[in-house]
């Protein structure tokens, strides 16, 4: 019918990426060598290269991680930089797609980075992850939490945030334990990030002894999902676990309330941006997601939190904090190898242990994983996220979030 | 049982939007011969525009209906402006060019206004101050919201003037004429290209109203909001018979009972599956649309 493909959500520029990756960055990369990481010379900035989803549906969040990682890199490097250099952050837009994602990874290793720390959905960061695997340049995600990403990324690939199992998890738990719920409907939107949440979420749920009773995708971008909140009620739900990204979940949570539907209403980690609050109005109180602890519940970050309000005039976003971590974890292991070889870098990550994140002490595991659980749920309260309830260390009862 | 009824009135809503844009895609198409894949996009410039004029005059207390009335003159005069503008930048200069280049140059303009409303609005999501929040006509087993009856009450008054100014007035049947022959018409006196750019005005004002009533009724706005639903309303207006003004609107709201009714009893993810499946059987099948071009009631 015509050139364009469906909504922005990246996927528009189908043709245009895959002609631009076939016909320019394949020459280029290999113009470019192969094994060495490329390095940045001698002197000069450390480039570490910061993937987002700058324009699209998730353009808010992409924005909001892409603020937080240039408040890392200028406190970095007021305090003398690494090894003497400073550090400086070269953005690529990943519109939160596979086509955009393998052309931003190319872009952030044509422009020579040593180190990528970034990235939002976990769909745009499956191709780019054997991109940045070959040239052996370490990547330390802030917000993909699919457990393939680590799995599959042969110790290379690691994340300051926490894994989608372990987050389907944590769900399961709180929608059969504190919630009492005995039928529970999952719903995705076909992305990598949403379906592996939602399937991970029902084998938990399974094994906690609930009844999955819908698990199916809306189609994103339609605006209208009362019918979809309709076929859902018909199937007598407690709760309904929604595990796509925010840009659906305020339409939801009003439109839920519109048709008068008692289930509860419960989402993931990419559904607590403040865009949500601005839709849903009045309709998002109550709302409950499973995420990492929010930036104004970390005792720790509240120094960043200032400077990040300072630069910005506005409040971080829900994965700031992370990707905050995540460029001063690599500046870290920059520092730590003395080097900017690529494979220098990834071996000082591993060895990291305890550095002391504003999300925590960080220790990555083998994969590249961190070695302590994340997840927590938080409710909106008065126009707010705020922390609700999280698993106690023995991870069998629930505990009020803000007790600690 | 009532949740075929709310699946029909959820569809119904959706079909009212679905219907006054796809007005736009047939006017146009009836006196041009252009699907003018812009127009999705000006049905975009026209919820912006109402989300300016509520943010800047506010919604508060007993201004909201006054302000919400201003919102969707001010969108519909914007979109109409606009809409002009580009048939007199980027269309009238090529009609007598071959048919692509005028479908070429559309899709520029489309691509042309996207980018640059993203870059005016940092590319995140702008979200209407709440003013329809609340207030049922039903709510028991099933729900009808007033800003839903509102909604559908507005679109068939807009689509019942623009029927009534397309049969009744000189303008209207100047626009028929055209529609018919360029050449007759323009031999009978009239001035086609005053009357090519009045037919954009008018449709895109029926884009423009349905993006500000889109944006009070959903909330959440963003650039890219223009595409699928115009390609939707695309699809009403072939299916309709393009340039068929009443099956255009009859077919509009079954494009909506078609997304509502496909997410309840198959599954939302095979909605656009469904809708194009079905714009690929009228064009293979029926070319012409369910109820025909009819050729003399183009307008």
């Amino acid at each position: 019918m015509t050139p364009l493909t469906r909504r922005d959500r990246g996927r528009r520029s189908r043709l245009l990426s895959a002609a631009g990756a076939g016909l320019l960055l394949v020459p280029l990369a290999a113009a470019c060598g192969s094994g060495d990481s490329g390095g940045s010379g001698g002197s000069g900035a450390i480039k570490i290269g910061v993937p987002a989803p700058l324009s699209g549906d998730s353009a808010s969040a992409g924005q909001d991680i892409l603020a937080a990682a240039k408040v890392a890199a200028d406190e970095v490097n007021k305090a003398g930089g690494v090894d003497g250099r400073k550090i400086e952050i070269v953005e690529a837009d990943d519109q939160c797609s596979a086509q955009q994602g393998a052309q931003a990874a190319q872009k952030l290793l044509n422009s020579k980075v040593v180190a990528v720390a970034g990235g939002y959905c976990s769909g745009a960061a499956v191709p780019a992850i054997p991109i940045y695997g070959r040239r052996s340049v370490p990547f330390v995600m802030d917000a993909s939490t699919n457990p393939s990403l680590t799995d599959t990324g042969k110790g290379k690939v690691f994340r300051t945030c926490g894994r989608d199992d372990n987050q389907g998890l944590v769900a399961a738990k709180f929608m059969t334990g504190p919630l009492g719920a005995k039928r529970i409907a999952l719903l995705h939107d076909n992305t990598t990030y949403a379906k592996g949440l939602a399937d991970a979420a029902a084998k938990s749920v399974k094994q906690a002894g609930g009844q999955v009773v819908y698990e199916d995708a809306l189609q994103p971008g339609q605006s209208d999902y009362s019918p979809v909140l309709t076929k859902v009620a018909s199937t007598k739900p407690d709760v309904l676990y929604f595990t796509g990204y925010f840009a659906e979940a305020g339409l939801l949570m009003k439109q839920r309330k519109s048709l008068g539907l008692k289930f509860t209403l419960m989402g993931g980690d990419a559904t607590t941006d403040s865009t949500v609050l601005k839709t849903a109005g009045s309709a998002a109180d109550g709302y409950i997601a499973t995420t990492a602890p929010l930036a104004k519940d970390l005792p720790a970050a509240a120094k960043f939190v200032s400077a990040y309000k300072a630069a910005n005039n506005a409040d971080p976003g829900p994965f700031s904090v992370y990707e905050y971590d995540a460029v001063k974890v690599v500046a870290k292991a920059i520092d730590d190898a003395g080097s900017t070889k690529g494979a220098a870098i990834t071996g000082a990550l591993h060895k990291i242990k305890d550095f002391p994140g504003i999300t925590g002490p960080i220790t990555f595991d083998d994969k590249g994983d961190r070695t302590d659980p994340l997840y927590i749920t938080v409710q909106v309260k008065d126009g707010a996220f705020t922390a609700y309830k999280k698993l106690d260390k023995s991870g069998a009862t629930w505990v009020d979030a803000k007790t600690s | 049982m009532s949740e075929f009824v709310q699946y029909l009135v959820n569809g119904l809503t959706i079909g009212a939007f679905l219907a006054l844009i796809a007005l736009g895609y047939s006017m146009i198409y009836g006196v041009v011969r252009l699907i003018n894949f812009a127009h999705g996009d000006v049905f975009m410039i026209g919820a912006f525009a109402g989300f300016g004029t509520l943010t800047t005059v506010g919604v508060s207390g007993g201004m909201a209906v006054p302000a919400m009335i201003a919102a969707v003159a001010v969108g519909a005069l914007t979109t109409g402006i606009v809409g002009t503008g580009i048939a007199k930048a980027a269309y009238v200069p090529l009609l007598s060019s071959p048919r692509l280049a005028l479908l070429i140059a559309a899709i520029g303009v489309s691509l042309a206004l996207e980018e640059g409303v993203k870059v005016l609005t940092d590319a995140r999501f702008k979200s209407y101050p709440t003013a329809l929040d609340g207030g049922r006509i039903f709510s028991g087993a099933v729900r009808v919201t007033w800003g839903q009856l509102a909604l559908v009450v507005i679109s068939v008054a807009l689509m019942a003037a623009l029927w009534l100014f397309v049969t009744r007035t000189v303008t209207g049947t100047a626009m028929r004429a055209l529609a018919m022959d360029r050449d007759a018409a323009r031999l009978q006196g009239i001035n086609v290209e005053r009357l090519i750019l009045t037919t954009f005005f008018i449709g895109s004002m029926l884009a423009g109203a349905a993006g500000v009533m889109y944006g009070l009724y959903y909330v959440q706005i963003s650039f890219g909001m223009g595409f699928l639903i115009g390609l939707r309303a695309f699809t009403a207006a072939v299916l309709g018979g393009i340039g068929n003004l009443p099956g255009t609107m009859v077919a509009g709201v079954c494009i909506g009972l078609v997304q509502s009714f496909s997410a309840g009893y198959v599954s939302s993810r095979w909605t656009d599956v469904i809708i194009f499946g079905l714009l690929i059987a009228v064009l293979a099948l029926r070319p012409t649309g369910l109820f025909g071009e009819r050729v003399v009631e183009r307008a």
